[in-house]
């Protein structure tokens, strides 16, 4: 009698997150194996191109500081371009680890351990590519420093608290602390483990510094425990806030395109969808390159295609939210910008890019083929990412070149130098990426073994569950 | 001089056992080391509830405060802008700021708390770190250790460990 029970508890169940005999000690050998691996042959060559893209980010930050922001395509009309696309875009990214890591962790969806360290260093290095558009824009970086922080100057202004520019400094340096301090606080145990585990003395000394000399006490825990959730209980409103700030830089203005209310939430969840299709795009080659096949498991996979095909649409809700309320009010700019420049303009072949990328390709995730098929979901999320950058350069591009006043109207070309930046800040994500997987354990250890422990309780109870008449 | 008694177990429920037992014979100075946060030991070792929160809380209201009295002051009163004839002091767009300035301290103030005061860290050295076994402590086992200063008590210690299913107990002394 007991079997039938035990087979409908596996189906209803599902797959297990962890696939294996696993025990403690084979989960600090697996999960830090590639640490002290060599570095193979496709780590570094990886590695070199991030570096040699690293340099033609060099060098277009060379070239935009001392030639000035003349040297981008921005114009007037267009004032705005590349610089604050790729910003959006970057920060945006950055969203899905602080999702993953904080709302996640609240709403006690276990799986995330397997991920949540990969997707905080993906957050933590997206808002540093992020931070870069906004000083470099201002064409004098080294003014920026009193233009966005109230530092007392000896010019004795201050900045203006009413913009909502001034409202994204405070955002975006708030969240990129937050997160570090996040990261850090969940990495010390970790650290602590690589320097137990090291054979060399010198792997010893370093990871013991950066373990801060971690003992593990009961004593220590019990703070630490709560202190983590108060951090991740922070980070959450950090979440919808920074992206809800990021659309006010737009929806508080009175361009058409831009001054809608619907902007806030449409922006978060674009954010966290462009976040998770680049955590995909990331992981999916990684676990398989550094052997982590089974703490990241085709369920994962799955549960992050569920959450993308989510925000998928309410990403389109948004666009039909924009589209219908220019219609209903009436508005000849408004229904200008979203029937005739952004649906049949000169950069109409962009719009219908970020519809196919951002609409069409995420149903695929309604399939259990779509889901379950590694190179398709690879593909869908790169294509995601791709439509996620053509979302804000026709929300950007569009609204501004062709405005209230016809002899206003230009057209925006970007330069090489935009490319480069874009290009650039790309091979340096990158680059950082490639040393956090190699010199720190890409999935949380000790997370991972709490997990695994209460897993393997949970089972014992349950079997003893079923096995009752 | 410090002594530390310690004993291994290999599973998390038996430290905790092993804790609870221990204290029940009014054995003092008790601790765990764990590779993770194992349930149940915190009511076992009998700790008081984490001020954690008090610390957090502490921080935000301050940080949400600062925040605001700062942009008043600054665009209300030191140097007041102008713009379209808008009153310079104005409440509901002084908001995003005061809650970011809020969480930031609420965060910065709960990490170096946490840090210096609870953990009482950076400390690279600590006596136990002398003994080589210890290291599996952020491993895979599960160490119950026993602060004593009195080397008498010793060998009365190792054997109430040996009781209650230790493993590999031994003493490990922080060297003069």
């Amino acid at each position: 009698m007991a079997e039938p029970v035990l087979d409908v508890r596996r189906q209803l169940e599902g797959e297990p997150w962890v696939e294996g005999p696993i025990d403690d000690g084979i989960l600090n050998k697996t999960l830090n194996h590639f640490v002290w691996k060599r570095p193979g042959r496709g780590w570094l060559m990886l590695f070199f191109l991030g570096l040699a893209g690293t340099a033609v980010l060099v060098n277009a930050i060379v070239i935009t500081i001392a030639r000035g922001i003349g040297m981008w395509g921005n114009n007037i009309p267009v004032g705005w371009a590349f610089g604050i696309i790729n910003f959006v875009w970057w920060i945006g990214i950055g969203h899905a680890g602080t999702l993953i890591s904080a709302i996640l962790l609240l709403f006690q969806q276990k799986w995330r351990t397997s991920i949540n360290r990969f997707a905080e260093a993906m957050t933590l290095f997206a808002v540093l590519q992020a931070a870069m558009f906004p000083v470099l824009h201002t064409g004098r970086p080294w003014f920026a420093l009193y233009w966005l922080f109230p530092y007392p100057s000896v010019q004795r202004i201050w900045p203006q608290f009413k913009s909502p520019l001034m409202w994204d400094v405070f955002a975006v340096s708030t969240y990129f602390i937050t997160s570090l301090l996040f990261w850090y606080l969940g990495l010390i145990p970790d650290l602590a483990a690589l320097r137990d585990s090291s054979s060399s003395k010198r792997a010893r000394k370093v990871y013991g510094i950066f373990a801060l000399g971690w003992r593990g006490s009961s004593r220590h825990w019990h703070h630490y425990k709560i202190a983590y959730l108060l951090l991740a209980g922070l980070a959450t409103p950090l979440v919808l806030s920074v992206h809800t700030i990021v659309s006010w830089d737009f929806a508080l203005s009175i361009l058409p395109g831009w001054h809608t209310t619907v902007f806030p939430p449409y922006f978060v969840a674009g954010a966290v969808f462009s976040g998770f299709a680049m955590v995909v795009t990331l992981m999916i080659p990684a676990r398989r390159y550094m052997g982590l096949k089974h703490v990241i498991t085709p369920r994962h996979i799955e549960a992050m295609c569920k959450v993308m095909l989510l925000t998928g649409l309410i990403v389109a809700y948004g666009y039909a939210m924009e589209h219908f309320a220019a219609w209903y009010s009436g508005n000849g700019y408004e229904e200008h910008v979203f029937f005739k420049t952004r649906a049949q303009g000169p950069y109409r072949f962009i719009y219908y890019l970020m519809l196919f990328c951002n609409i069409c390709v995420p149903q695929l995730f309604w399939t259990r083929w779509g889901r379950r098929n590694i190179y398709a979901v690879w593909i869908a999320a790169v294509l995601i990412n791709v439509g996620m950058w053509c979302e804000r350069f026709v929300i950007i591009v569009t609204s501004l070149h062709q405005d209230f006043i016809p002899s206003n109207w230009a057209m925006y070309y970007p330069t090489w130098v935009d490319f480069s930046l874009l290009f650039g800040t790309i091979c340096f994500f990158g680059t950082l990426f490639l040393l956090f997987l190699k010199y720190i354990p890409a999935v949380a250890n000790y997370e991972m073994k709490e997990f695994h422990h209460e897993l393997t309780h949970e089972k014992g109870l349950t079997e003893l569950e079923g096995a009752r008449p | 001089m410090r002594r530390f008694v310690i004993g291994e177990f290999t599973d998390p429920d038996d430290c905790v056992r092993a804790v609870l037992r221990l204290r029940g014979m009014g054995v003092e100075g008790l601790d765990a080391y764990t590779p993770y946060p194992i349930h149940g030991i915190d009511d076992a070792l009998g700790l008081p509830r984490s001020t954690v929160p008090l610390v957090a809380i502490t921080g935000g209201v301050i940080g949400a405060i600062g925040g605001y009295v700062m942009q008043a002051w600054m665009n209300g009163k030191d140097y007041p802008i102008n713009v379209g004839n808008r009153p310079p002091h104005g409440f509901w767009t002084n908001i995003p700021i005061t809650f970011e300035s809020g969480v930031l301290l609420a965060v910065l103030s709960i990490f170096f708390s946490a840090i210096f005061k609870y953990f009482q860290l950076p400390r690279p050295y600590h006596p136990l770190f002398e003994s080589e076994r210890f290291r599996s402590a952020s491993l895979d086992a599960f160490w119950v250790t026993v602060e004593t200063e009195d080397e008498a008590a010793i060998p009365d210690l190792e054997q109430k460990l040996r009781e209650v299913g230790a493993h590999k107990v031994h003493t490990v002394t922080e060297p003069a």
